[in-house]
This record gives structure tokens, sequence and C-alpha cells, in this order.
């Protein structure tokens, strides 16, 4: 990025096809160099210009990473959804508009909402793992059988589990897998009663969005 | 970018270039979006053909007597225009003697002509002859033959879309002088102009003797732009690989400079790189005057 510069130059005196003038003023240049905003990157972005490309991922992708990476808890994850987003940036960069906020805004947005969907298509692959297993038919009870499912379930559980963000799985594994009270969480944790009970409130909605209600509660 | 930008997080290894990678395959570097459709030089030239009689059609009757460029009133440019037409048929039927002819001064007779005449024929008379410079165009078969006139040497194709970019410019001076809003091209006939302006720039260098080198990352933003990258000065003075400047700017105000209708100063470019070289590849641009 340069400084501003205020230049003079001799115009030359060739001219082709020339039937027009010069306005006022046209004997001399001068060329401002500036700083990139969001609007003219995006702007440079819609030309087809791939250094703006990289400069958005240069300077955007550590928060769009960090920002995947605390939703999926998983770097291969985050950074499939880091990919996700500077090609839908590239393809579609009109859809970001800078009247709106920052590029930094718009893209960390994006990729919560990726990382979102990554999520629920993962807890959903596992639901209906976890139903193709109760649809088959059943054997009396206390049977070998049983008791293998029984343990599938509670392994696509504790799955659908690790793709929590970091602070709400750690408080689902103490509360449903340890067996500990809300109180006994925080303070295992080091945080307030209230932010535990937050926190397992929004693991739970999560789970619940694609694990039946049913299945959480036998196991 | 300042410091604050960045967030102290490492990023896993080859990130970059998978996401690059991935981008570009699913849009090529240099192609603009929304993408405009790709049409035709004979297409471009009727498109502007259609806008600047449209413009001649609209206008009342005292706006033809108006001053609008250089001696000529509205209907003397329109003579212009007609005798530029007649020009280009006969290049195009391979008279040498249109070769080297002067734009202003072959024209000229053609833009005196009219005075006097009531305005509604000197239209119907242009319009004819852009007419027949279309139908003859049409007729070739395709458009990669270089036709010399007027001093340039340009492939079918291109010089209609010199044409094209020359009824613009007109268009926009006779509103100018009648008081009327500008007007914009349609975006392919734009994405064309500013490519052939774009395209033409290192020649424009060397007509100008740009002192040293300077590879040009052109970019030029909104409908009818794309990006190029150009080696500006260098095949002129035999020197190595120049210095990187990126220029940044609307396409339509590109194209108006290269029109020589507005000028560097006005056109506010952002520049990174050298600021002097960029300034002295934008006054080159300036004298590409394509009108």
């Amino acid at each position: 990025m340069t400084a501003s510069a205020q230049l003079c130059l001799d115009k030359p005196a060739t001219v082709l096809m020339t039937v027009g003038h010069c306005p006022a003023g046209g004997s001399q240049a001068s060329v401002r160099g500036v700083e990139g905003s969001d609007a003219l990157l995006a702007a440079r972005l819609a030309a087809g210009d791939e250094r703006a490309l990289a400069e958005a991922f240069d300077r955007l992708a550590p928060s769009v990473y960090s920002g995947a990476l605390r939703v999926l808890g998983n770097g291969s994850a985050a950074q499939d959804v880091v990919q996700d987003v500077f090609v839908e940036l590239w393809g579609h960069p009109g859809r970001y508009d800078p009247s709106a906020g920052s590029l930094r805004t718009y893209l960390i947005v994006l990729a919560r909402h990726r990382a979102v969907d990554l999520l629920r298509s993962e807890l959903r692959r596992v639901a209906r793992q976890e139903r193709h297993y109760r649809m088959t038919p059943a054997e009396p009870p206390g049977s070998a059988s049983d008791e293998v499912m029984a343990a599938e379930t509670a392994s696509v559980v504790r799955a659908a589990v690790q793709l929590l963000p970091d602070g709400q799985r750690r408080v689902v594994e103490l509360a449903y897998f340890e067996g500990l009270t809300c109180r006994e969480v925080a303070r295992t944790m080091g945080i307030p009663e209230g932010t535990a009970k937050s926190r397992l409130r929004l693991a739970m909605a999560k789970l619940e969005s694609v694990l039946d209600r049913q299945l959480l509660e036998s196991t | 970018m300042t410091a604050a930008d960045r967030d102290p997080v490492f990023l896993p290894a080859g990130l970059r270039e998978r996401v690059m990678a991935a981008s570009l395959l699913a849009r090529e570097a240099g192609q603009p979006v929304p993408a405009v459709p790709a049409i035709s030089g004979p297409e471009a030239f009727g498109r502007a053909a259609d806008a600047f009689y449209g413009l001649l059609a609209a206008l009342e009757e005292q706006d033809w007597a108006r001053p609008v460029l250089r001696d000529l009133d509205v209907q003397g440019l329109t003579g212009h225009l007609f005798g530029v037409e007649e020009d280009i048929q006969r290049a195009m039927t391979g008279d040498p003697a249109m070769a080297d002819t002067d734009h202003v001064s072959s024209t000229q007779d053609a833009a005196v002509r009219q005075a006097g005449r009531p305005p509604a024929l000197t239209m119907r008379d242009w319009r004819r002859a852009a007419d027949r410079t279309l139908e003859q165009a049409r007729a070739r078969d395709g458009g990669t033959e270089r036709i010399a006139v007027h001093g340039i040497r340009l492939p079918l194709d291109d010089l209609l879309v010199v044409r094209a970019f020359e009824l613009w410019v007109h268009e926009n001076d006779i509103r100018r002088c009648a008081g009327l809003n500008p007007s914009l091209p349609d975006p392919a006939v734009l994405r064309l102009m500013s490519d052939l302006a774009a395209r033409m720039l290192p020649f424009a260098a060397a007509r100008t003797g740009l002192r040293e080198p300077v590879n040009v990352h052109l970019v030029l933003t909104g409908p009818g732009g794309g990006t190029w990258d150009l080696a500006v000065g260098q095949e002129a003075d035999g020197q190595g690989p120049g210095q990187d400047v990126m220029i940044v700017t609307d396409a339509v105000g590109f194209c108006r400079l290269a029109a020589n209708r507005t000028t560097p100063a006005e056109l506010g470019p952002h520049v990174t790189g050298d600021a002097v070289r960029a300034a002295e590849v934008l006054a080159a641009a300036s004298t590409l005057a394509l009108d």
C-alpha cells in the first residue's frame, strides 16, 4: 500500500484518431495511492482480481478459521468451512454489501452458518445411523444384540457430543456421562453455575435438533 | 492492513493454496461477475449505433445547432460520423488510400456539408451509412482480417469496437452540450471497449515513450470491467522485468480516460506500487483517444 501522491506530467502530444479534446486540466496527470477498503476489495473481487482474493485470505482467513473451529472443534472440518467461505466470496462477491458491515463480519457470520450446517449435517448422519439400528428387527429383551445396540447407541450419542464446541461438550460429558449436578459441573470447570446451565441448554438444543429426545433420555 | 486485522491464529499448512486453487477452479481469474454475454464486434457497433440514433431522434430542433466539438455543431458532428462510415466502408473494400488518411481532415467535408440541411436528412444519411457499415461487416467471413484506416490497423472485430467506442463518446459529447444526463454503454459493449483499451495500453505507452518498463495489474471495476496483466514499456526499451504497479479504477472511467474525456486526476484511481510509474501509464492511456 502506498501513501498518497500528487504528480504532474506533461501530456504526450501524439493522439490517435483524434476528433476529441482534453478537458480543462488535461495537461496534468495525478494519481492517488490509497489504502484498500472492504468496498474496494469487493469491487476488485467482482472484477476477477485474484490478488484481491489472496489479500482477503491473508487478512481474514485466520478469523474465519477461528470462528469455524470454535463451532466445530475439529480442524479438518474448519478448513473445509474456510474453503467454502472463500470460494463463495470469490464466486459471488456481490452478495457482500459493504454498507451493511465489514467484510470480516460478513465472512465470520458466513463461516458460522456453514459450520453449524456442517454440524447439523453430521448429526443427521449420526441420527440416520441410529435409526437404521433401531429399525433392524428386534430380538428378545436381554439378548446379546440388545446390549450391542445399546452400546452402539451410546457410541452414536458420544460421537454427536464430540462435534459440540469445547465448552459445551465438556459440560455435557460431566453432566450426562459422569453424572455430575450442574453445581458440580460448574465447580469442576471453574465457571459460574449459570454459565454451566446455559451451556448445557445450548448443547442439548443442538443435540435435540437432530437426535431424537427418546434416544437421549434412554442413554 | 493493520496489526489488529490479524488474529494470532496459525492456519494449517497448505490451506491458502487449497483455497486459492478451489476458488480459481470455480471462476477463472480476470473474469468479472456478474458475467456479461460475449458479443461480436458488429453486434457492439450495432448497439452503439442504435443508442446514438436514439439520441439524435430525441433531440429538439435547436439542439442540432449547439456547438459540441472543435468547430462542429451537433449536425456537423453527425456529418463527421457519416464521413467516418464512408471511410470505413472503403477501407473494408481494401482501398489503400484509407490507411493513413487523417480521421478529422478526411471527414471534414462531410461535416461541413451538413450546414443548412434539415437535421432529419443528416440523421437519416448517417443511419443509412451506419447500416451499410454493419451490413458490409457482417457479410465478411470472420472478424480477424486486419483493416487499415485513419492510421490504425486492427482486426475488423476490434475496429468495430473502436467505432462503438467513438459513437458512445460522441453520444455523450452531444448529451453534455444538450444538457442531458450521460449514458453508459450496455455491459457487454463496455466489456469489449475496456478490454480493447486495456490491450492497447502497451502500444499507447510505446508511442508516448514510457521511460521504464512497468508490469501493470489493471483492475477495472463495475459492469463491463475485468482484470488484465500488462507488460508496458518493456519491449520498447529492451530492459529487464519492470516494477509492479496495480491500478484500480472503474471501467467506465477508464474508457472515458482512453477517449480523452477525463484526466487521470479526475479519474482518481486506486494505485499500489510506484505512483510515478502509474501516472505515466495513465497519461499514456489518455492518449489512446479511441473515439
